[in-house]
């Protein structure tokens, strides 16, 4: 009879765009990974002058040497990290397992390629006045850090924390204990140490890679395939390491308040070590962000879009999101709550743990300041994740770029104001950030209900 | 497709049959507008999707001047997401049309306010706006049970998309003079658009019940999710789901009959349910199927008695009931053993039910008796044939019965359709022409062998029956007549436009 058959069954079909939803989850792990262990590794590499057999002019040319490695590296490999995290994610989703490590081979092919001329012709022109030897490392330990970031995210984004804290105790206690030995060839000896602590790391993930996901070929290209790569995730993972370390680098080369340490790498005496001991200050709230980050929010995400997905009643559904909205206020709460005790802690015992480490009492203000500019970059984290977990790719990527702007326009206007206004470039630009952040990841939660299903 | 939009008289509105489905709607369609060859017609195709359909299977009649092809579930250019800005009256605005179109109001027909793309009407506001997310979740949260949202919602989306489509499709019909759709449902919504737009009058026809058609589909329809479980599962209740989608069809229904003068059905049991789901009772009317009546009554066998042999024309399928013409069969061959039970129809649609036909056939070891023949002309089986039997389930008008009847066969049939005023008569037959055969009930072999021997055993009787199914068919269901009907009606809309 007349009547158009019922062909709707595939319209009807919803369920696979909710099915890839999951996958976004995993890009959530923004930075923190990398991040924090590389602060700590600059850390622990300055704690090795304590014990007097090293001199201390050799460790500051070694920890700038470093330090400049692993902020070039990071920088470099930022917006590949999280697309490649992505990547895998999806590709696991999809069941193709094997496509993992071919693709990771390739996309190492791609991105050190570039910066093996980058590094070298880095090594002929910007190191004067060093040793064939210590270019030669420089140049190695580039490229491994290269590796070793793309390692970390990864593996971070497969939720492998356990595995990756191993690895890079394992990597960095081969790195000191190297160091050690090889003093006697100076700065040369302590890098070729590092170097090796990087290989030890590099080859263990890798190692850990094969044996999760064996690989059926060497190498591949597949990731490039059209509608593999998410630009977004690009932008917001390479602005995002260079808004974290732009201030670094203003106060490195201004003539002001930086100076040259070995070859053409400058440090800055006034700058680095607060900024960096603030950064030891945030291991709490880093601890009760993940926690409350990856078990909570997580849990409640898992539940809402099960709800979405398999057929949830609207209650049920609005009951999760509100789930989500709880977990994050909580998590957000306790990093202030935490830091704002250690905050405390630093107006009222700073001086004395200056003293203690042998460090002038005259960075005690800029260390407060500092400390609170890092608890701000914490909260822009958290919401970046929010907005990750969510999908919200392109909002993530606008954040990391105001982070960068802000913090690049703000430390240059905060140089030129003189020292009394150090500290201060950096701390606001990640308020504003924050706000920024925290308001654009609370309209997500808000209307995800409407975005989820209407405009998806 | 020709390109000839100019001086079209009428156009056709056609959902899923003519010309590229046959099927009894699109031979009536092509011998309509092959019988009115001074009508310039247009016929406007509207299937599910692309691939769903093959080529043209007719041989286009000369006064075709215009064929456009359309598709409704084809979602190419679904508008990119992109929210528009709507005024704060929005929510209110939409929940008005809502409760206008579900009581038909004729206003709610002007396709400017769904083609108004910024507008609350407009096809991006029901996708992407809050305001249709908010009356969303209202009407789900109105509904007294809590189906799943994510079904409830996709449904919402499916069950109004069309709309648009349709709208887009009504505002490029190239001009026509009358508006003519042979069923409700989409077509019958486009050809309310349509006729709306280009302010012309619109003529509906339903050869079955579009909206009792598509309930069933829809009882059966498996891509409607039930997400109830065993213990919520109340297996007398409907899912909601299938609720909302028989409730669209209502709808729509309920819109095109407001919009349409006059409501033409094929027998008066289909007028009743007409009038039943909203159709104003003056403006309907009853035009029946003609048949070639000459052609067949070549087939007429002299008077005599009856060869034994009882014929049910039609598919080996459920609906149809083939099982219950076999257990006529039986029930029959015991009390005249010398009784044949034909089967004349594909078996191709329902291979499962056909096989299980022939398994009842040979458990009751009636493989003397009934015969499948497969697809047969009519030429060919009428003139060998007693009696035909129709055990349909559901029927419309039948035109196996009519046939049957131009050839002089009496029928058997089950109270379906219009068999009981095909058999005994409209009340208002003037003067009364007598039984052309037997009404029996439903799934009941008994009654039904018991009239088939009645009819095979009494010459007299069967005389009678012949003669009233002759007379009947002359008086009624004259394909000459019926094309008389329609080129009267045609004219009087035409000259009624303005």
């Amino acid at each position: 009879m007349a009547g158009i058959g019922f062909e709707l069954r595939r319209l009807a079909d919803s369920e696979t765009y909710f099915g890839l939803l999951r996958a976004y989850a995993y890009a959530g792990v923004i930075g923190s990974g990398p991040w924090v262990l590389s602060i700590l590794a600059i850390l622990i590499l300055g704690f090795m002058s304590l014990g007097i057999v090293i001199p201390p002019v050799l460790i500051s040319q070694f920890q700038v040497s470093v330090t400049w490695l692993i902020a070039l590296s990071l920088i470099y490999t930022g917006g590949i990290q999280l697309v490649f995290t992505r990547y895998v994610a999806d590709r696991l989703f999809a069941h193709e397992p094997w496509r993992v490590l071919p693709n990771l081979i390739g996309l190492l092919l791609l991105t050190l390629t570039p910066v093996f001329p980058l590094a070298t012709a880095g090594a002929l022109w910007l190191l004067p006045g060093t040793s064939t030897a210590y270019r030669l490392l420089m140049i190695m330990g580039l490229l491994l850090l290269c590796v070793v970031w793309v390692l970390t995210v990864l593996l971070s984004g497969l939720k492998r924390y356990g595995a990756v804290l191993s690895f890079y105790a394992l990597g960095y206690g081969c790195a000191v204990a190297a160091g050690l030995l090889l003093r006697p060839w100076k700065v040369e000896g302590l890098l070729a140490g590092f170097v090796l602590g990087q290989i030890v790391l590099a080859i263990g993930m890798v190692a850990l890679i094969w044996r999760e996901y064996p690989p059926t070929r060497f190498v591949e290209f597949d990731f490039l395939s059209r509608g593999r790569l998410c630009g977004w995730l690009i932008v917001a993972g390479l602005f995002f390491n260079l808004g974290a370390w732009i201030d670094k680098l203003i106060f490195w080369l201004w003539p002001g308040t930086g100076s040259t340490v070995i070859g053409t790498l400058h440090a800055s005496m006034i700058y680095d070590t607060p900024v960096f001991l603030a950064y030891f200050t945030i291991i709490p709230g880093m601890a009760i962000f993940l926690l409350r980050m990856e078990v909570d929010f997580a849990h409640a995400y898992d539940r809402y879009y099960n709800a979405v997905r398999d057929g949830g009643a609207l209650s049920a559904i609005r009951n999760h999101r509100a789930g989500m909205v709880i977990a994050a206020r909580e998590g957000l709460l306790g990093i202030l709550k935490i830091q704002g005790i250690t905050l405390l802690f630093l107006v009222a015992f700073g001086d004395h743990v200056l003293r203690l480490l042998d460090i002038s009492p005259l960075f005690g203000p800029l260390l407060m300041l500092d400390s609170l500019g890092v608890m701000l970059q914490l909260l822009v984290m958290a919401a970046l994740n929010i907005l990750f977990y969510l999908d919200r790719t392109r909002n993530g990527a606008l954040v990391t770029l105001l982070m960068f702007v802000s913090n690049a326009s703000l430390t240059f206007v905060s140089i030129l104001l003189g020292p009394y206004f150090y500290g201060y470039g950096f701390a606001s630009a990640m308020l504003i950030t924050a706000l920024v952040a925290l308001t654009l990841a609370d309209r997500t939660l808000n209307h995800l209900d409407y975005e989820t299903f209407m405009l998806r | 497709m020709t390109d000839q939009r100019t001086d079209i008289d009428i156009t056709l509105l056609l959902e899923g049959t003519y010309p590229y489905i046959r099927g009894g709607v699109s031979s009536w369609v092509h011998g309509l507008i092959g019988g009115l060859p001074h009508f310039r017609f247009a016929c406007i195709f509207l299937g599910s999707r692309r691939e769903d359909y093959g080529g043209i299977c007719y041989e286009l009649p000369t006064n075709i001047v215009y064929l456009g092809t359309h598709h409704l579930f084809d979602y190419a250019d679904k508008p990119p997401i992109k929210p528009p800005r709507l005024s704060g009256e929005a929510k209110g605005l939409m929940s008005d049309l809502h409760i206008a179109l579900r009581s038909g109001a004729p206003g709610t027909l002007d396709i400017r306010d769904y083609l108004d793309d910024a507008g609350p009407f407009g096809e991006r506001a029901f996708l992407y706006s809050e305001a249709a997310w908010q009356y969303i979740t209202e009407q789900y949260e109105a509904a007294a049970a809590e189906p799943s949202f994510v079904d409830y919602f996709w449904s919402v989306r499916n069950l109004h998309t069309p709309l648009w489509v349709l709208a887009r499709i009504a505002a490029q019909l190239p001009p026509s003079r009358l508006f003519f759709s042979p069923s409700t449902g989409y077509a019958g919504l486009l050809a309310a658009f349509a006729a709306r737009h280009q302010s012309r009058p619109l003529i509906l026809m339903e050869h079955g019940i579009y909206t009792k058609e598509r309930r069933i589909d829809l009882m059966k329809a498996e891509w409607i999710r039930d997400s109830r479980n065993i213990i919520q599962r109340d297996p007398t209740e409907v899912s909601y789901l299938r609720e909302l989608w028989v409730h669209l069809f209502e709808v729509i229904g309920r819109l095109t009959y407001q919009a349409a003068d006059p409501i033409i059905s094929l027998f008066d049991a289909a007028r009743t349910q007409q009038i039943r789901d909203g159709a104003p009772a003056e403006r309907t009317r009853i035009i029946p199927n003609g048949i070639d009546i000459e052609r067949l009554s070549s087939l007429r066998r002299p008077a005599g008695p009856p060869p034994p042999v009882i014929c049910l024309l039609g598919r080996v399928v459920p609906i149809k009931d083939i099982k219950t013409f076999i257990r006529t069969a039986q029930i029959l061959c015991d009390a005249l053993p010398e009784a044949q039970a034909w089967i004349a129809g594909p078996e191709d649609e329902d291979p499962e039910y056909s096989a299980e036909c022939h398994e009842l056939v040979n458990v009751l070891g009636l493989g003397e008796h009934v015969r499948f023949l497969g697809f047969r002309y009519l030429e060919e089986i009428l003139p060998k044939v007693g009696l035909l039997v129709l055990s349909s389930i559901s029927e419309g008008l039948p035109l196996m019965v009519i046939e049957g009847f131009a050839a002089g066969l009496p029928v058997i049939a089950t109270d379906v359709g219009a068999c009981p005023e095909l058999i005994n008569g409209r009340p208002d037959e003037m003067p009364a022409l007598g039984a052309a055969g037997r009404v029996v009930g439903l799934a009941d072999p008994e009654a039904m062998a018991r009239a088939c021997l009645e009819l095979l055993i009494d010459p007299e009787m069967y005389a009678d029956a012949s003669q009233a199914a002759i007379s009947r068919v002359e008086r009624y269901y004259d394909r000459r007549q019926m094309l008389d009907t329609f080129n009267t009606l045609f004219r009087e809309r035409l000259g009624s436009d303005g």
